[in-house]
């Protein structure tokens, strides 16, 4: 009984959101104020979720990834503890991260290698802007981003998927990172981005992000299907995520490094 | 192998305190490998030549499970070392705020890498010196280890009756032998008597560690034996007899690592009191403190590049005519690594460098990813040396090649 009034509430919830986005269409948004809203989207205190990831060559070859992950929110910040069951020679590898919504504040990062037995202390910076363990979607695009990391601009409204949506344009304030700008459509209905167009430092189209299956899970909208397509090489990479789970009873002592040495 | 297997399985148990609502979690892992090193000078023999299964299991059920990891290995060189030999086998049971794990284990402590300042419960087998991977090189303890665990800190207390000690290779046969080759008479060297396995020959000791936002540092003390043996020598018949002798000594220590940037900045700092030490021929083994840092610098420095580099220095008080190694030493490592086509072929050097006595062993290894679970690793070890640690291996550069498959 008090699990149906609870959905209830988070289907009434959802509903005035579809609501104020739509009052919001009326009103004067600002690039910012539309990031904000999809950033706002609610997702819940905790997740938990499976990813398959398939790393796809131009030729075709396939290579899996499988991780499982939890995090949680603190305020703004928010901490996630991750480790990989798939293939074998990363098996048990995990990584704890303590993201900091402060921009001056540099993100804590913990890597565990199970083969030395030992957690290292890693960079919170620096990493960002690599590629997360081979795929195609960088630490950044993994991990949530303070808005005003990008200056945004509204370009325009137009139809994708025959969805309705806001054309959003970021620049990022930090040069070094490896795209000059990027453009998001998001969806008006729900505030969630359905594909993004990653420019390099030569203006060049260098990723595309297709992001499908957006469906509601508890309540709260998931994105179950994101297909990142490195346009300039050929190679793509695709995340399924499989049993999303929402508001889940986890302690805080689960976004330790203690938890991280134990391993799932 | 399975009848090995279900004994190991079933003569560690799992604490009856188990949760019941929890269901019981069974996974098996491990790989296959087979790994063989070629000397790149005259009489370009081989170094090692060697196959294993590595079989991995956990079994848990809610806070209380066991692990259990074990090699069985053909090795055509060395063929004492071909057999099951059981890594690490342990019991463990908990929950968020508290464990405790009993059983045959590595231990690690410290923040440095491929160094030792505070990590000096777990011993190391340098049987192939350092060619072989690093969970083979660091030898299991049997042990308990009792943790108190909050948010930000934890308190580890470990206790260990069976202490373990560095294995070296002294057999002739072993191209790796420590024994020196250039002396006037035969050397005959053996690793000595182990502290007897008793309670006053225990090791025990405590690391509080604390994980903060910009900072991560640890206090610890352990009090231990000298695990890496010091050797006596005496002639007789003709032959130099070199024997291995341990003694107590306690070490205090900390560590800390500290992001900065794109870097993480590591150190660590211990006190040795008593340590043995390495006597001139024909004297009693004198002990002596000994203060011991080490300050390392990693460099993430984005694009899949990584750099590290590593000085640590020994001082040894109170020094002696009778001790036959320097009152100072210094010891340097250096690592690059690259990786690429999107993380299937890793590039890396990882270098130790003698700076007492000028010499260097430089691991260099291409590792090439051919599906999800095959691996294939190159690599060339070089070694240069007119003097110091690294002497002994002057002239065992090699080329070798690796074939690992994960299941």
């Amino acid at each position: 009984m008090k699990k149906i009034k609870t959905m209830k509430a988070r289907m009434i919830l959802t509903a005035l959101a579809g609501l104020m986005t739509m009052t919001a269409g009326a009103q004067t948004l600002t690039g910012r104020d539309i990031m904000q809203r999809a950033k706002d989207v609610p997702d819940g205190d905790s997740r938990y979720s499976e990813m398959e990831l398939t790393l796809i060559k131009k030729n075709g070859d396939k290579r899996e990834r499988k991780v499982v992950s939890w995090s949680i929110d603190e305020g703004k910040d928010k901490k996630t503890l991750m480790f990989f069951t798939y293939p074998g020679d990363v098996n048990g590898t995990g990584f704890l991260t303590w993201d900091y919504d402060d921009i001056s504040k540099d993100d804590d990062k913990w890597l565990y290698l199970p083969a030395m037995k030992k957690t290292r202390r890693i960079s919170g910076s620096s990493s960002k802007t690599d590629y997360f363990m081979g795929t195609d979607f960088t630490y950044n695009d993994m991990g949530s981003r303070n808005i005003d990391e990008d200056t945004h601009t509204l370009l325009r409204e137009e139809d994708r998927d025959g969805f309705k949506c806001w054309v959003i344009e970021s620049v990022p304030v930090d040069k070094r990172e490896i795209y000059s700008r990027k453009v998001t459509w998001i969806r008006q209905d729900c505030c969630v981005a359905v594909y993004v167009e990653f420019y390099d430092k030569l203006d060049k189209l260098h990723r595309k992000l297709t992001i499908s299956d957006i469906k509601q899970v508890q309540g709260y909208w998931t994105k179950s299907h994101m297909e990142m397509q490195n346009v300039q090489t050929g190679h793509s990479t695709v995340i399924v995520m499989k049993n999303p789970e929402y508001d889940l009873k986890v302690d805080k002592s689960m976004f330790t490094v203690a938890k991280l040495e134990k391993g799932l | 192998m399975r009848s090995l297997l279900f004994i190991l399985l079933f003569t560690v148990p799992i604490p009856a305190v188990a949760q019941e609502s929890e269901p019981l979690s069974v996974d098996v892992k491990g790989f296959v490998d087979t790994y063989h090193a070629l000397r790149s000078e005259s009489d370009y023999d081989w170094m090692s030549s060697r196959s294993r299964v590595r079989g991995e299991v956990t079994i848990s059920k809610g806070g209380a499970g066991a692990f259990v990891s074990a090699n069985l290995v053909y090795n055509s060189i060395l063929k004492e070392r071909s057999g099951l030999q059981v890594r690490e086998a342990y019991t463990w049971w908990g929950n968020d705020h508290w464990d405790i794990r009993a059983g045959r284990q590595i231990i690690t402590w410290g923040v440095a890498d491929g160094l030792r300042v505070t990590d000096i419960i777990s011993p190391m087998d340098y049987t192939e010196f350092l060619a072989q991977d690093y969970d083979d090189i660091r030898i299991p303890v049997g042990g308990l280890r009792l943790r108190y665990l909050r948010d930000r800190w934890n308190l580890e207390v470990v206790a260990v009756p069976v202490a373990s000690f560095f294995e070296l290779p002294v057999e002739p046969n072993n191209p790796w032998s420590v024994v020196p080759d250039d002396l006037p008479l035969p050397v005959q060297a053996d690793m000595g008597t182990a502290p007897a396995t008793k309670l006053e020959n225990m090791e025990f000791g405590a690391r509080f560690s604390s994980f903060l936002n910009g900072i991560d540092f640890s206090l610890c003390a352990l009090r231990t034996w000298n695990k890496m043996p010091v050797f006596t020598s005496e002639v007789q018949a003709g032959t130099i007899l070199m024997t291995g002798q341990y003694r107590r000594m306690t070490m205090v220590g900390a560590d800390v690592s500290l992001p900065v940037g794109q870097f993480v900045i590591r150190g660590e700092g211990a006190q040795y009191f008593d340590e043995a030490q390495s006597p001139a021929a024909g004297t009693d083994i004198p002990c002596s403190g000994t203060a011991n840092a080490l300050l390392g610098i990693d460099w993430y420095a984005g694009s899949d590049w990584n750099l590290s580099a590593q000085y640590s220095y020994k001082y040894i008080e109170d020094y002696k005519p009778a001790m036959s190694g320097k009152q100072h030493t210094h010891m340097g490592t250096f690592r690059i690594s690259k990786s690429l086509l999107n993380n299937t072929l890793s590039l890396q050097s990882f270098a130790y460098m003698d700076l007492t006595d000028g010499g260097i062993y430089n691991r260099l290894s291409a590792d090439y990813a051919m599906n999800d679970q095959m691996h294939l690793m190159l690599g060339y070890d070089l070694f240069h040396a007119d003097k110091g640690m690294f002497r002994t291996y002057a002239h065992n550069s090699e080329y070798w090649l690796k074939l690992k498959y994960n299941f």
